[in-house]
């Protein structure tokens, strides 16, 4: 299977049948991500179309690229074209959504030209947004990062998918008395608590003997019951580096028992930059070992559910005709923009090469490639 | 109430499109009991959970005293089969290793049927089990329980390092699951040209204490999953590896095999993807209604309460 260099077609968010009858939190807004399939290729559609049949839910495997979809005829998308006339792509768009890894930085790095870049586009009265699959930390230390890295970004610019979990939770009128399960780490505890939401779980663990749970010791044995708080109305899945077995069973218990309970996932990227020097299993990890004890599939609020995309065009008032989605992942940040009907650039500076996006096992074609946004500088693109 | 999964990686695609439903379950009594008898040369006994209990040495016996082989099939991947046969014979059941097919077995016996090379290596996600098997049939194995206390490092000179020579990761229950081990499979996965990566078995849960269900492999295989983007080659039940090898081992053939166990979605669709009779007892998960219920559409050829209930109607 040439899944190493191609990209892979998944199932990106499905809300059960049981889980959306039996909730009691309504949801009003128009959200049909909810029922998204990760599709290879696919030209842009109305909501109505959305209305995709999820299928096979039962399999949390992601790698499905041959998956047939039904419900709507797919129209595969003429090959990406070379960015040759940069000015004509920013004079044709008012809003610039970034990916920040592999697009603004790599690990803790600057990628050159980047601030130059930023500061032209907001120059010509660009609006710049920027939106990380990265739940590890909250806006408000994502925007500390810009700042430590030189970069002029305020926090109401930047949509991590940890924002993303407890926007999505408001949107949906979560009430305040129940509580939320994160197997996740800070940033995902940082927005539950701005939003005003009570959580338990979380990279605690990481503290104490990862068999215990306020000194309770977990022991696979006769007599002994491991308890889940019933007020638990939804589970957050995101990037965890101190997940653990214990983590699983809570967050299984909560999804299993507690009527109505949601299963919210930040995103399930299957590798990720940790360090620049190599990749990481990433939150795709976490979430599939849920999906698997759970045979449930989750909500994504993250890329490439448009969750995020809908959220600030609402906010912003933008138009997604106007938005040009800038990233270097083809599966999440290209998806995304496709998704939501918007233009898309990809960059060489992250994860995808060229020969990656040139290979016969890729079907996402975003519209343009270029080797990083700072080929915005010059009126012609660099020669590739 | 969860719905039956269909975690085959071989579906019966009669038995789960329900549009040609099986004829419906027949209860087993006398008749149909020496029936079976006569129709059948091997056993499938599913072992998990505790159904091996009351009458069931006396019933064993008298079926080996008939001629009968008998199997003892368990998707546990913690234990060895060696490992399995101390614990049945402190359950004073003689049972001898020879006739446990146990997924920590099978990932071993996997790897000998598709000559694994021997100068590569197998990284586990999973218990002692898996390793002693793979060591009994000659190969190295790396990880297991030993890196339940590994942590990873992300530093930016810090390189997570992983052996180039893992030619296959083997993935099973792991309670001590944790990001050095995911990582360290998902490098291997992803990075040594032609990897495999087996799974032990796929079950969402198991009761792994009496008082309640806690994740099963399924879990750990997901994770993998998640971070690979690949599917596992499945070596336990529901996958017709363990069937494709007893039938080379017994040189029987399945139609002369009774599968006999509590699930419906891994025993019995098991046995029924193999083409072996198939008998649901009762005495486990699966109760009469489950069975009965409209939304069911895997049908054992046989139901019975309890498998001491084979002794009984047979009036030995």
């Amino acid at each position: 299977m040439a899944t190493k260099a191609a990209v892979s077609v998944s199932v990106a968010a499905s809300i059960t049948a049981a889980s959306s009858s039996s909730s009691k939190f309504v949801i009003n807004t128009p959200h049909r991500f909810l029922c998204l399939k990760r599709l290879s290729s696919f030209s842009s559609f109305s909501a109505s179309a959305l209305a995709i049949k999820c299928t096979s839910i039962s399999n949390c495997s992601p790698n499905k690229s041959a998956r047939s979809m039904e419900g709507f005829t797919t129209r595969t998308r003429a090959s990406a074209q070379p960015l040759e006339n940069a000015s004509e792509l920013i004079a044709s768009v008012e809003t610039f959504i970034f990916d920040c890894d592999g697009v603004i930085w790599k690990g803790d790095k600057l990628i050159d030209g980047v601030p130059e870049t930023l500061d032209m586009l907001r120059s010509k009265g660009k609006r710049l947004v920027f939106v990380t699959n990265n739940s590890t930390k909250s806006r408000k230390q994502y925007g500390k990062k810009f700042e430590t890295l030189g970069l002029n970004v305020n926090e109401e610019e930047i949509f991590a998918s940890s924002f993303a979990a407890a926007a999505y939770l408001k949107s949906i009128n979560f009430p305040k008395d129940k509580k939320v399960y994160v197997i996740g780490e800070d940033g995902i505890l940082k927005e539950l608590e701005l939003a005003g939401f009570q959580y338990l779980g979380g990279p605690v663990c990481k503290h104490f003997n990862l068999h215990e749970d306020g000194g309770k010791k977990i022991e696979l044995k006769p007599g002994f019951l491991m308890e889940h708080d019933k007020d638990v109305g939804a589970v957050v899945v995101g990037f965890d580096r101190y997940f653990n077995y214990y983590k699983v069973q809570y967050g299984t218990l909560c999804i299993r028992e507690n009527p109505g309970c949601l299963f919210i996932a930040t995103n399930r990227d299957a590798v990720t930059h940790l360090t620049d020097a190599q990749e990481w299993a990433g939150g795709g990890s976490m979430v599939g070992a849920i999906c698997g004890s759970t045979q449930r599939e989750p909500l994504v609020v993250g890329k490439p559910s448009t969750f995020m995309m809908d959220y600030l065009a609402n906010k912003f008032g933008i138009l997604k005709s106007q938005i040009c989605m800038v990233g270097d992942r083809l599966d999440t940040d290209i998806l995304f923009g496709q998704n939501g009907g918007c233009k898309t650039l990809l960059v060489l500076s992250g994860v995808t090469s060229l020969s990656m996006l040139q290979s016969p096992s890729n079907s996402i074609q975003p519209d343009f490639y270029t080797n990083k946004i700072s080929d915005f500088l010059s009126i012609k693109a660099a020669t590739l | 109430m969860e719905q039956v999964s269909m975690e085959a990686t071989n579906p019966n695609p009669s038995s789960m499109s329900g549009v040609a439903a099986a004829s419906a379950a027949e209860l087993l009594c006398c008749a149909n009991a020496r029936a079976l008898l006569d129709s059948v040369d091997a056993f499938l006994f599913d072992c998990d959970g505790d159904k091996l209990i009351d009458g069931v040495p006396q019933t064993l016996d008298m079926l080996r005293s008939k001629g009968k082989k008998l199997v003892f099939v368990t998707n546990n991947s913690t234990k060895s089969r060696i490992q399995y046969a101390n614990k049945f014979q402190s359950l004073g059941l003689s049972v001898n290793q020879d006739e446990i097919f146990s997924s920590s077995f099978a990932a071993a016996m996997y790897l000998k049927v598709n000559q694994f090379p021997p100068h590569k290596k197998v990284y586990v996600i999973g218990g002692e089990g898996i390793v002693q098997e793979l060591q009994l049939a000659g190969f190295t194995a790396l990880g297991g329980p030993e890196d339940a206390e590994k942590r990873a490092q992300w530093k930016s000179n810090c390189l997570f390092e992983h052996d180039k020579y893992v030619g296959a990761v083997v993935v099973g229950l792991d309670p001590d699951i944790n990001y050095y081990k995911l990582q360290y499979a998902t490098l291997c996965i992803r990075e040594n040209p032609g990897c495999l990566f087996i799974a032990t078995n796929r079950d969402s849960v198991g009761h792994m204490t009496d008082l309640q269900e806690w994740p099963g492999a399924g879990c750990m295989v997901a994770a993998v999953c998640g971070s690979t983007e690949q599917e596992p080659i499945v070596v336990g039940k529901p996958s017709t590896f363990m069937m494709d090898f007893l039938l080379q081992k017994f040189n029987v053939s399945t139609s002369r095999m009774c599968m006999v166990g509590d699930r419906l979605d891994t025993d019995i669709l098991f046995g029924q993807n193999a083409g072996c009779k198939t008998l649901l007892v009762l005495s486990g998960v699966t109760t009469q209604s489950t069975l009965d219920d409209p939304s069911n559409s895997i049908k054992p050829d046989y139901y019975t309460n309890k498998v001491s209930d084979i002794l009984s109607l047979l009036g030995e």
